[in-house]
C-alpha cells in the first residue's frame, strides 16, 4: 500500500512535475484574488485561449514558448479593449469574438504542422513531460510575477476595488490596468504548461473565489488562496500519476471540490451559516 | 478550374458542408439573442460543461446527446443557484462551475475506457461524421430552430427587457429556462461538427457581425444566418486545400467577416464614425 503511494516519488519527472505545479498553483492563486475582486474571470479565460497561437508560432519558429504566448496574449487584450471602446458591442461579446478567433488561428496553425506542435500539450498541458528550459521559463515568469505582486499589491488592490478612488489619489490607473493584464498573460502562459489552455482559467479564479467565501480580509484571502493553490496543485500532480497523466483534470477537480466545501461550510458566508442566521433572525 | 471543383467530388466534403451550414444557421439564430441578452459567455460555460455528461452517458449506455444536454443545463442552473445563494459574483461562479465540471470530465475520461476520441469531442470531426450522428445533429438543430423562430418575439422581449416582459404577463422564468435549454441543445447539435471549444465562436460571432450592421431584429437574424452559413461552406471548402482543421477554418472565416464589418459597417463601423 505504502509502496504504491510512494511510487510516484521514485520518478524524477514526477517530483519535478509536482514541484513545478505547486509553484504555478501558488502564483496563479495569488493573482486569482485580484481577478475575483476585479470581476475579471472571463478575461482570464480569454487570455488563456488567446496565448495558443503564440505558443504554436513560438514552437514552429523555435523561440521560447513564453515569448510568443505573451505577445499574442497582450495583442488579444488590446484588441478586446480597442473593439469595446470603438463599437456598441457588449464587453462579453467582444471577449468571445476575439478569444475564439485567436484560438481558432492557433488551432489552424497546429493542424497544418501536426508533427512540430502537439495539440494535446497545449490544450491539456504536459507537466509530466516538461523540459528543463521550459521549467526555467516558468520559474522566471513566476519570480517576476511574485515580485511585482509583492511590491505593488496595495496599488493593485485599490485599483481592483475602486478605480475611481485610485485615480483621485493620483495613481496611474492605465498603468495599473496594463500591469494586471500583463501579469495575467504571463501567468496564463506558465499555467498552460501544467493544466492546459482549457483549465488555466480555473487556476486563475477558483482559489480566489474559495478564499473570498472564507474571509473578509485581503491579507488572509491571499494567504488562504495561495495555500489552497499550492496544496491542490501538489496533490493533483501527485494524483495524476494514478490517473493517466490528466494533471490539469486532477488539480482543477480538487480546487472545485474545495470550493464546494467552502460554499457549504464557510463560517460566515457559507450556505449553512446563512441558514443559521435566517433561523436566529426569525 | 478542375482543381477548384475537386472538393465537391467527395461525398464527405459535401456532407460536411451541409452539416456545417445547418449547425452554423441554428447557432447564428441563437447568437442574436445571446448577444442582446449579454449571455455570450454562457455558451462558453455550457459547452465545456457537457464533457462529464458525455462520459457518464457513455458509461451507462445512455444516448450521448442526452448526457451532454443534461450536464450542460446542470452547469447553467448551478451557476444561477450559487449566484443567488452566496456572495460570489455570477461570472466567477460560472468560471468555477464550468472548469470544475470540465476537469471532472477529463478525470472520468481517463478512468472509463471508451472508444470516444477526446479530440473529436473538443475539436469536432465534421469530415468523418457518422450518418447517424449527422441525422441527430440535423434533427436537434431543426427542432431548436423551429422553437426559436416560433417564439422569437417573446424571447426577444425577454432578452431586451425582462421587466417589461414580466409586466405584460410573459412567463419569464419559463423563457429563461427555455433559452438555456435551447442553448444547450444547440451546443449538443454542434458538438459533432465543430467541437465544444469552437462552438462558442459560432454562438457569438454571427450575432456580433449582424449587430454592427443593423438596428432591426428580423434583419439581424437574416444577416447572422447568412454570414454563418457562408462561413461554414467557405471554411469547409478552404480547409480542403489548406489540409487544416475544418472547424478552425470555419471560425476564422467568421472572424474575417467580423473584422471587415468592424471596419466598414455603414453606421457602426470604425470608418463610419468621426474619430
Amino acid at each position: 500500500m505504502i509502496q504504491t503511494l510512494l511510487s510516484p516519488l521514485h520518478y524524477e519527472y514526477m517530483v519535478k512535475a509536482i514541484l513545478v505545479s505547486g509553484l504555478i498553483g501558488g502564483v496563479c492563486a495569488f493573482l486569482s484574488c485580484f481577478v475575483t475582486l476585479k470581476g475579471w474571470p472571463l478575461m482570464g479565460d480569454a487570455l488563456s485561449h488567446a496565448v495558443v497561437p503564440g505558443v504554436a508560432i513560438a514552437y514552429l519558429a523555435g523561440w521560447p514558448f513564453a515569448a510568443g504566448a505573451f505577445f499574442t496574449g497582450l495583442l488579444a487584450a488590446f484588441g478586446m479593449s480597442f473593439v469595446k471602446r470603438k463599437t456598441r458591442l457588449r464587453e462579453d461579446a467582444v471577449i468571445g469574438v476575439v478569444f475564439t478567433s485567436f484560438f481558432a488561428l492557433g488551432l489552424l496553425l497546429i493542424s497544418m504542422h501536426p508533427s512540430t506542435v502537439d495539440l494535446r500539450t497545449i490544450v491539456f498541458g504536459n507537466i509530466l513531460g516538461i523540459s528543463d528550459p521550459d521549467i526555467w521559463q516558468v520559474v522566471i515568469i513566476s519570480t517576476i510575477t511574485l515580485a511585482v505582486l509583492g511590491t505593488k499589491w496595495r496599488d493593485l488592490l485599490l485599483f481592483c476595488f475602486d478605480p475611481q478612488q485610485a485615480r483621485a489619489l493620483g495613481f496611474n490607473v492605465t498603468a495599473l490596468h496594463v500591469t494586471l493584464l500583463t501579469l495575467l498573460s504571463a501567468t496564463a502562459v506558465a499555467a498552460l504548461q501544467t493544466v492546459g489552455a482549457c483549465l488555466v482559467v480555473a487556476m486563475l479564479v477558483t482559489p480566489g473565489a474559495t478564499a473570498y467565501l472564507l474571509t473578509d480580509r485581503f491579507g488572509k484571502m491571499v494567504a488562504l488562496a495561495v495555500s489552497m493553490g499550492v496544496g491542490t496543485s501538489l496533490a493533483g500532480a501527485y494524483a495524476s500519476y494514478f490517473f493517466d497523466g490528466s494533471t490539469g483534470g486532477c488539480i482543477v477537480t480538487l480546487q472545485a471540490l474545495l470550493f464546494l466545501v467552502a460554499l457549504v461550510f464557510a463560517p460566515k458566508h457559507g450556505l449553512l451559516a446563512a441558514r443559521a442566521q435566517r433561523h436566529s433572525a426569525l | 478550374m478542375e482543381r477548384l471543383l475537386e472538393p465537391f467530388q467527395f461525398s464527405f466534403m459535401t456532407d460536411a458542408m451541409l452539416v456545417g451550414a445547418i449547425v452554423g444557421a441554428v447557432c447564428a439564430v441563437l447568437s442574436c439573442f445571446l448577444v442582446l441578452k449579454g449571455w455570450s459567455l454562457m455558451g462558453d460555460a455550457i459547452s465545456h460543461a457537457v464533457l462529464p455528461g458525455i462520459v457518464i452517458a457513455y458509461a451507462v449506455g445512455a444516448p450521448l446527446a442526452l448526457g451532454a444536454f443534461a450536464s450542460g443545463l446542470f452547469c447553467a442552473v448551478a451557476t444561477g443557484w450559487i449566484k443567488a445563494n452566496s456572495r460570489v459574483k455570477e461570472d466567477t461562479a460560472m468560471g468555477v462551475v464550468f472548469t470544475g465540471m470540465f476537469a471532472f470530465g477529463l478525470v472520468l475520461f481517463t478512468k472509463i475506457k471508451t472508444d470516444l476520441h477526446l479530440d473529436h469531442i473538443l475539436f469536432g470531426n465534421i469530415l468523418g461524421i457518422e450518418p447517424r450522428d449527422r441525422l441527430e445533429s440535423c434533427v436537434v438543430a431543426g427542432v431548436t430552430l423551429l422553437i426559436v423562430l416560433v417564439l422569437r418575439r417573446d424571447l426577444l422581449l425577454f432578452c431586451f427587457d425582462p421587466h417589461h416582459a414580466r409586466a405584460i404577463g410573459l412567463p419569464t422564468r419559463f423563457l429563461y429556462y427555455l433559452l438555456l435549454s435551447l442553448l444547450a441543445a444547440t451546443i449538443v447539435a454542434a458538438l459533432k461538427a465543430v467541437g465544444i471549444i469552437l462552438v462558442i465562436a459560432m454562438l457569438v460571432t454571427p450575432g456580433c457581425i449582424a449587430y454592427l450592421l443593423t438596428d432591426r431584429f428580423p434583419r439581424m437574424l437574416w444577416i447572422a444566418t447568412g454570414s454563418a452559413v457562408f462561413s461554414s461552406l467557405a471554411g469547409v471548402y478552404v480547409s480542403f486545400f489548406l489540409n487544416a482543421s475544418t472547424a478552425a477554418c470555419m471560425v476564422l472565416v467568421q472572424a474575417l467577416i467580423f473584422l471587415v464589418t468592424l471596419v466598414l459597417a455603414p453606421k457602426y463601423g470604425l470608418l463610419a464614425r468621426p474619430a
